[in-house]
């Protein structure tokens, strides 16, 4: 008898630890799998959409700097606002990472995202006919504070050369206000911005560097004002931070519109009615004091590209944008 | 004595004094290793008592039942000796009942009392073997280094589990004789579970056999015949 | 009375010899733990900060309070769907790419042929080199947000690790039934499936439900990176420092975690025991349907579509990402900086192996669930112990990074020692079940001899379990060198924190150098693992 004629007849099956599954169980099986997967086509993905194919609704994004729920309210609400006013279909996207949202921006999958500073440039940069819509009345005046641990016995002062010897922490790397803009304040102080002893950290967050300056692991850092307010209204910074130096302003968060989102959704000047939707934002009405509420603004202002070529220039400087 | 369902002891009353070399004779799943277990307090009976050394093997914790189980030395019938060990180690575990632990971990980075280990290895024949990995010896080597185990253990009482079965007839009537000498020369006692009649005859003074978890024979040696013992060895119906 | 058990007496007395290679690797690893721990700065100044006791009490105190709320369980659910959705696509991936690239790769296609062997070993080292996080991210350039980036992102790693872990379990089967096959007619497909993959099928499967929980685990580092699920809550709100609910995160992912376990373990205790009598099991039917299922499930509620891997849109910025990325930057300060940083990502990394394997050594005693009857006292501490260490590698080594930087002093330390935790978490278990599968009598013998329960352990247990541990530690090292990619940025220096600064600048032709030094650095780990497991052997 043969080897496979063996197999065949079972005198080898007796090897096998597996029990024998019949053909028919298998056949079921992938069957099952086939009519699962079938109607798979037609569904909405609930982590995404492809981007090809039909017009699809103007999808929005944002670099994530708030609490989860905020972020989640925070956008469902702009995008309500948002579709009734402008008759569109819009869906916000959530998106974690700085990097990932300026990829996604260049390859099409959101149209308009709130970027920081730095982010809009590097996302403007890498995607030709990318345009700023708009900003908050905040973002034309934006600034960030330098923070210390009580313990280092610094006081409040403009000098940031005191700084210096402190190991200190910077927030997000690709942070506008808790990276970019206070290593370009430290170099004009006279300060290397890399050259903190045992090199600077990244502590990733706003909130991260508030603790790691608490805590004492680092000494000093730099974060946004307007996390600083909120945090110290909120009376949960703890008394061992004290505040250093508060930065000099600059333009920081900004709409940023993707080129193709136009021509996608077959809306003529889609930029314009953009810009009219967010300076039209009254304190007045309601639904919009919601929105401006929750972006912790007073209004939306116009901007342009040449409000961020300071970022850029600093931006290259430090290798950050390329 | 019961394991889940199935009753491997039953009404087995035997009572073995000092210095007596005692067989233990049956088919292959007839209570042996239960008996002995039950003797070293490996298992604790479902009923009735065993009494040995004038203690409870199974009742004593802590450290009265270490000292207790100090003086009972057991040839396992799977040797259960560590493998990854070398020799040195795997006969200095004999000792494990009376060395504190600190000497205990010592002994594996640097060997303690090698004198006594390589004696007793030189008494088993394996005095060359001291430091080889006890899984590169061959089977029957493995069972000499369990003995060696004894020997260094020094115990009051001996259990010995079919000791000899993977020894030609030579080596298993020697070590038969090394075991009947360590029990004697301390004036301690051996219990043996055995299969060959001629190990049974020539190294011990009385026999009892197990059938089905229950006594059948209780004679001493002198008068037994070989063809005696045939019957005990055959399968239960 | 003296009777001696041997024919003619030998005199000759054996000296101990120790085995020179074997010490010259332990002290060559004593040697590198030393210097690790040095460059860590153990030896030279403070290393800890006890004034953020109590930002790290914050942290632990939230374990007992998770955030409970319905609107954020609600949110917890809907990923926690999504992230098994990831693991069970990545993994059915990784077991598919796994499967045919073991035939590359096993001893057994390749026969004495050892060129061809090693090529193929060395073709997988790039996929296994890189992190699934670094995946995720590269591919989020091209594929945008598809998902399959996550599934390829776990798919194409743990393929790769897959493909060597089974063709090494294949070439692991004594070749007695193998070699009668081929002896008697049977050709080498047939001869394989007869005789190599029944005997091995235990550790296939056992290694298949170990991949799922690691896919898990890997799903939510995914969602860190934007993939969605379990890992985007997690780090959105580990970004504001919410603990409650980071621990309401790490709460979920345990429970996938010990799912993917138990359910692995009861198909193999099937497996190793299965029930007398014939008809079908249902355990091992199940174990066969249910992923099926759970497949087709997964397809269908992520809406997998292979049409966008195929898109033009794909094509597209697939070529722009690899003319970014090609040819590599060769600027002198980058490659200067990147022997220094390798340095800092080798000690990293061993002083978390030397962390993780000595804690799972000292815990698998604990964690182990020896078969038969345990006192009360005995389970409690067990469970309690194995919970302990799925806790430890449910947190995500970042999360473990920020808040041990909060009692260490800045530097290699706190990244090494967040790594060491994790891979404790994961070793521990790895460890735990190694012991479970030692022969459990040596001990019970000592026990019966009047050994104290620690000498029993010394002389009935280490033994045996050191072996297996080096090797699953030795293994981990390679991971944990890929690992340090994730909590590099926070002071903690290494290649992985080059690497990050790389991609957050959009350098891609930076990126691509750090990426091949990354696997190079792996393949060269893997290289000296390997070299040292044989010593072992």
């Amino acid at each position: 008898m043969s080897t496979r004629r063996a197999a065949r007849s079972g005198v080898l099956r007796s090897q096998s630890p597996l029990p024998p599954f019949s053909r028919r169980s298998l056949l079921a099986g992938a069957g099952v799998v086939l009519a699962a997967a079938l109607p798979g086509c037609g569904r909405s993905s609930p982590v995404s959409q492809s981007a090809s194919g039909s017009a699809g609704p103007l999808r929005i994004g944002a670099i994530p700097d708030q609490d989860p729920e905020v972020l989640q309210r925070l956008y469902g609400t702009v995008a309500d606002s948002m579709s009734a006013a402008l008759d569109l279909d819009v869906e916000y996207r959530p998106v974690t990472d700085y990097g990932a949202a300026v990829s996604l921006f260049r390859t099409g999958d959101l149209d308009l995202v709130w970027f920081g500073g730095l982010t809009g440039v590097q996302a403007r940069l890498q995607t030709p006919g990318a345009e700023p819509v708009a900003q908050r009345d905040i973002d034309e005046r934006f600034t960030s504070v330098f923070v210390v641990n009580a313990a280092t016995g610094l006081t409040p002062s403009d000098d940031l050369a005191p700084l210096a010897p402190l190991r200190f922490t910077y927030g997000s790397e690709t942070s506008t206000s808790g990276r970019l803009m206070p290593a370009y304040f430290l170099r004009e102080a006279g300060v290397d911005p890399q050259g903190f002893p045992g090199g600077p950290g990244f502590s990733g967050s706003h909130d991260a560097t508030l603790q790691l300056v608490a805590s004492g692991s680092y000494q000093a850092g730099v974060l946004n004002k307007q996390v600083w307010t909120s945090r110290s209204e909120e009376g949960s910074v703890d008394p061992s931070v004290v505040l250093h130096t508060e930065t000099p302003p600059y333009h920081d968060y900004h709409w940023l519109l993707g080129p193709r989102a136009a021509e996608r959704l077959g809306v003529d000047d889609l930029g314009g009615r953009l810009i009219d939707y967010f300076t039209g934002l009254s304190a007045g009405d309601p639904a919009d004091a919601e929105v401006l509420e929750l972006f912790g603004a007073g209004s939306f202002i116009p901007t342009e590209v040449a409000n961020y070529d300071q970022i850029e220039e600093i931006g290259r400087d430090l290798g950050l944008v390329s | 004595m019961r394991y889940g369902g199935t009753t491997a002891l039953a009404g087995v009353d035997l009572t073995v004094g000092p210095g007596e070399r005692v067989a233990l004779v049956g088919a292959s799943g007839a209570g042996k290793s239960t008996l002995l277990e039950l003797a070293n307090g490996s298992v604790t009976p479902t009923a009735g008592s065993v009494r040995v050394l004038d203690a409870d093997p199974s009742a004593r914790s802590g450290r009265a039942g270490r000292r207790l189980r100090a003086r009972i030395g057991t040839v396992h019938q799977h040797l259960e000796l560590v493998g990854s060990l070398r020799v040195v180690h795997n006969v200095n575990a004999g000792r494990l009942g009376t060395w504190p632990a600190a000497r205990a971990a010592w002994s594996l980075l640097r060997p303690q009392g090698v004198p006594d280990v390589v004696a007793a290895l030189e008494r088993v024949g394996l005095a060359d073997r001291a430091f080889e990995r006890t899984e590169r010896l061959s089977g029957g080597q493995r069972q000499r280094v369990a003995i060696a185990r004894l020997l260094v253990q020094q115990p009051d009482l001996v259990l010995a589990d079919e000791p000899a079965s993977a020894l030609d007839p030579a080596l298993a009537d020697r070590a038969l004789a090394l075991l009947g000498d360590l029990a004697r020369d301390r004036g301690g006692t051996l219990v043996a579970a055995l299969h060959d009649p001629g190990l049974v005859l020539r190294h011990c003074d009385r026999v009892v056999g197990l059938a089905d978890g229950r006594v059948v024979l209780d004679r001493p040696a002198a008068g037994l015949s070989p063809a005696d013992l045939a019957d005990l060895y055959e399968a239960p119906a | 009375m003296t009777t001696v058990l041997d024919r003619p007496v030998r005199p000759v007395v054996a000296r101990l010899r120790r085995d020179r290679r074997r010490w010259a690797w332990a002290l060559g690893a004593a040697a590198v733990l030393l210097w690790s721990l040095a460059g860590a700065g153990l030896f030279t100044g403070d290393v800890v900060n006890p004034g953020g006791t109590a930002q790290f009490g914050r942290f632990a105190a939230a374990a007992l309070s998770p955030a409970l709320d319905a609107g954020f369980l609600g949110l917890l659910a809907s990923s926690a769907l999504v992230t098994v959705a990831y693991a069970v696509l990545g993994t059915a991936l990784a077991l598919a790419l796994g499967a045919v690239g073991a035939v590359l790769v096993s001893r057994t296609t390749w026969g004495r042929r050892r060129l061809g062997w090693l090529l193929s070993r060395g073709v997988l080292a790039v996929p296994r080199g890189l992190h699934e996080a670094v995946w995720g991210l590269l591919l989020v350039n091209v594929l945008g947000l598809d998902p399959w980036v996550g599934i390829l992102a776990i798919g194409i790693p743990y393929g790769a690790v897959t493909a060597k872990v089974f063709a090494d379990l294949v070439d692991e089967v004594p070749r007695g039934a193998h070699s009668a096959l081929l002896a008697a007619g049977a050709g080498r497909a047939s001869a394989t499936l007869y005789g190599l993959l029944p005997p091995a099928a235990g550790g296939l499967l056992s290694y298949s439900a170990y991949r799922l929980e690691c896919a898990v685990r890997s799903a939510v580092v995914l969602g860190m990176v934007g993939a969605g699920g379990l890992g985007y809550q997690l780090s959105l709100s580990f970004a504001s420092l919410r603990w409650e609910q980071v621990w309401s995160c790490v709460y979920a992912l345990s429970l996938l975690c010990l799912a993917a376990d138990v359910a692995g373990r009861a198909v193999r205790r099937r497996l190793a025991a299965p029930p007398p009598g014939p008809g079908r099991d249902p355990v091992l039917t199940g174990a066969v349907v249910v992923p099926l299922l759970l497949v087709a499930w997964s397809w269908w509620y992520l809406a997998v579509s292979p049409a966008s891997l195929v898109s033009a849109r794909t094509a597209e910025q697939l070529a722009h990402v690899l003319g970014a990325a090609w040819p590599p930057a060769t600027d002198g300060a980058l490659l200067g900086s990147l022997g220094a940083l390798a340095v800092d990502t080798v000690q990293m990394s061993v002083i978390a192996i030397a962390v993780a394997a000595l804690g799972a050594v000292l815990l698998a005693g604990a964690a182990a669930r020896p078969p038969g009857r345990l006192s009360p006292a005995r389970r409690v501490g067990g469970a309690v112990v194995r919970t302990v260490l799925l806790l430890l590698r449910a947190v995500p080594p970042p999360v473990w990074a920020l808040v041990l930087l909060f009692v260490l002093l800045p530097g290699v330390l706190p990244g090494a020692l967040a790594l060491g935790v994790y891979t404790l978490g994961v070793l521990g278990r790895l460890t735990a079940e190694a012991v479970e599968e030692l022969d459990p009598r040596p001990r019970a013998a000592l026990a019966a001899l009047g050994a104290r329960p620690v000498g029993a352990w010394l002389y009935g247990v280490l033994p045996g379990a050191a072996g297996p541990v080096l090797a699953y530690a030795l293994y981990r090292w390679e991971v944990a060198i890929r690992d340090t990619v994730l909590v590099g940025l926070l002071g903690a220096g290494g290649l992985g924190a080059l690497l990050a600064s790389e991609i957050a600048a959009f350098d891609w032709a930076a990126v691509t150098t750090v990426l091949a030094a990354i696997v190079v650095l792996t393949l060269l780990v893997d290289l000296v693992s390997d070299r040292a497991r044989s010593v072992m052997r």
